[in-house]
């Protein structure tokens, strides 16, 4: 049995500021594992203890995803090897090309039973990425997804719902999107790390992947900051609560707020 | 200049929103339906032209209809598709925008006809900036859903395509027993993070909203890994939007993930320990302290 896990190698938002004019300075931000695909990898590793399959980790993306820094990343937490993707041209790519160059990426490795994801990427969180794969693979997505068991052919998936949870029998490969608690991820200590420096890598060629064009082409023609209301900013002295919240009340009264 | 849309639909008929935008295109709009047939009869009122039911066996979720639901889309392909925020529906969303090869965007404030493209404001990046995109081809949208149809308007017929399923059966179904909320409905909402020490000390919490008249939502974490609430009632980019006359955050730290999910709100009141929580920053009235000494007080107070 094959595994993917698909891990992306990202900046945090959090770290980024947005100008005046609505350009985005992440000139502070430090690329790092996109924060839930740890998740991803961690219920992936456990169903590959348990079923002796193979785990593969693949990223697809602008130039520093194929760093030793990335690999070793992403290699450190359990995965048996990395394949990549690195090519400038993918750093505005949108999700539908990103989810294109994996599908190829997928079919390239070969065999594979599981794609495992993430629930979404820190930068954009636009949860598409891994059902816009599974379209492309024309296989089953399951998004939300809390646990794995069984073997390829015989998967048991449970996953929440809207007000409850379910658990679905998967017959074929499958994209599923772990949900952000679906495992505690372990961090990966000296001898991990260690051992990543010493596990393969591919790096793949994103011309010799022959990816099929998108029929839409996005062009941004403006950018802006969002509105926002402006915010008094008050602090209110807590030395006496029960004072602190006399003046709390009345400043919601003026408001209208209660 | 008009363009047709197609709004995918799984296992609810929260379409109202979806329809709106839609409509506002000028073209045509059909629904396609890969969840229960009961949820195709109350969306063929929803104000659509046409909907187009997937027919599957009982047992398999709405997932499993991808393909035809994709199939489906690209017989008359639309230059809009668009879906509501449901798990079931980004699946099929994303199977349609993967036949398709459209563009995909999920921060979308506006769409517009413009030329011979379609124009979306998107928020990116947890909104903190928009970008206008102008898009040549199809484009895929996740939006908010909004309400159900009423169910009592016009119906358009159903029309049956059948639907192989892919290999998903659904094996069990339980409910997780939290109650069920509608956080956009509330005027006045209490937000819970992780700054609250354990679930028994919910009671402080819920003494409080029943004092001020609030509805109580938390942060991800709260919900997601605490499991102290439904996942309904977390606020945020992943989570519900709301834009409530007060806001009170307690005990969150307020990261950007968090603060877009109100920054609609009339009023925000903080309280955290930490004197440089980030949530400060976007508050109109900050308590520095214990939440333990502070929210008793303000409970107090209003009694
Ligand atoms: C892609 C992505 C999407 C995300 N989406 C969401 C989302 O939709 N919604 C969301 O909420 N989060 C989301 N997050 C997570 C988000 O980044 C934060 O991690 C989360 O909001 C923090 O939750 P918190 O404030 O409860 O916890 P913490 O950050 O741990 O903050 C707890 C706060 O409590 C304060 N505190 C502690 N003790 C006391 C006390 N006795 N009295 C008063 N204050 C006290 C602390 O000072 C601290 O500020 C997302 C993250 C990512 C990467
Ligand atoms: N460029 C990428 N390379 C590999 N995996 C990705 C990439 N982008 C997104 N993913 C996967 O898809 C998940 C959801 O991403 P998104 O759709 O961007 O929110 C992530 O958690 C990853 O598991």
């Amino acid at each position: 049995m094959k595994i993917v896990v698909a891990y992306k190698w990202t900046r945090d938002p959090e770290e980024a500021s947005a100008r005046p004019d609505g350009t985005v300075d992440w000139s502070r931000a430090k690329p790092g594992l996109s924060t839930y695909d740890p998740v991803a990898i961690e219920v992936a590793r456990q169903l590959a203890a348990e079923t002796g399959a193979e785990l593969i980790g693949v990223t697809v993306g602008d130039k520093g995803v194929g760093t030793p820094l990335a690999c070793k990343a992403a290699l450190g937490r359990g995965l048996d090897r990395v394949v990549t993707v690195e090519d400038g041209s993918l750093a505005d790519a949108g999700r539908s090309e990103l989810a294109a160059v994996l599908a190829e990426v997928i079919k390239h490795i070969g065999d594979v039973d599981l794609v495992v994801t993430g629930d979404s990427s820190m930068d954009v969180a636009a949860k598409m990425v891994p059902t816009v794969l599974a379209g492309e693979l024309g296989w089953p997505a399951v998004a939300e997804v809390t646990s794995v068991t069984g073997k390829a052919g015989e998967l048991r998936v449970g996953r929440e719902i809207p007000g409850g949870a379910q658990v679905l029998e998967i017959s074929g490969p499958a994209v599923l999107a772990t949900s952000a608690d679906a495992a505690a991820p372990r961090v990966p200590g000296m001898k991990d790390l260690l051992a990543a420096g010493k596990k393969p890598v591919e790096h793949l060629d994103l011309a010799a992947l022959k990816v099929s064009p998108q029929n839409a082409v996005m062009t941004v023609t403006g950018r802006s900051l969002p509105e926002r209301k402006v915010r008094k900013g008050q602090l209110i002295d807590t030395a006496d609560p029960a004072q602190a919240a006399d003046e709390l009340l009345t400043a919601l009264r003026q408001a209208g707020a209660l | 200049m008009s363009v047709n849309a197609w709004i995918i639909v799984g296992d609810q008929p929260t379409v109202g929103n979806l329809v709106t935008v839609a409509r506002s295109l000028g073209g045509t709009v059909g629904a396609v339906v890969a969840g229960p047939r009961s949820v195709a009869e109350i969306v063929a009122s929803s104000g659509v032209d046409k909907v187009v039911w997937c027919n599957a066996p009982d047992d398999v979720p709405a997932e499993a209809n991808a393909t035809a639901l994709a199939d489906a889309v690209a017989a008359d392909p639309p230059r809009v598709v668009l879906a509501g925020r449901n798990p079931g529906e980004r699946v099929l969303l994303g199977a349609a925008a993967a036949r398709l090869k459209a563009a995909v965007l999920t921060g979308a404030r506006s769409v517009a006809v413009e030329g011979d493209g379609v124009v979306v404001v998107n928020a990116v990046f947890g909104d903190i900036a928009d970008e206008t995109v102008a898009v040549s081809g199809p484009v895929a949208l996740l939006l908010d859903g909004g309400s159900a149809p009423s169910g009592d308007g016009a119906s358009v017929p159903i029309e049956e395509v059948s639907a192989p399923p892919l290999g998903v059966r659904v094996v069990e179904t339980r409910t997780h027993g939290f109650d069920q909320v509608d956080l956009n409905a509330a005027h006045r909402v209490i937000g819970v993070g992780r700054g609250l020490k354990s679930k028994e000390d919910l009671a402080l919490i819920e003494a409080l909203a029943v004092a001020v008249g609030a509805e109580i939502a938390c942060t991800r974490p709260v919900a997601e890994g605490l499991n102290w609430m439904g996942k309904d009632r977390y606020i945020g980019s992943s989570g519900a939007r709301i834009a409530p006359q007060l806001y009170l955050a307690i005990g969150v730290s307020g990261q950007l993930q968090h603060m877009v999910g109100v920054t609609g709100a009339e009023t925000i009141v903080a309280i955290n320990s930490d004197p440089n929580a980030a949530v400060f920053k976007e508050t109109d009235h900050g308590l520095v302290g214990d939440l333990y000494q502070l929210v008793p007080a303000i409970t107090a107070a209003l009694k």
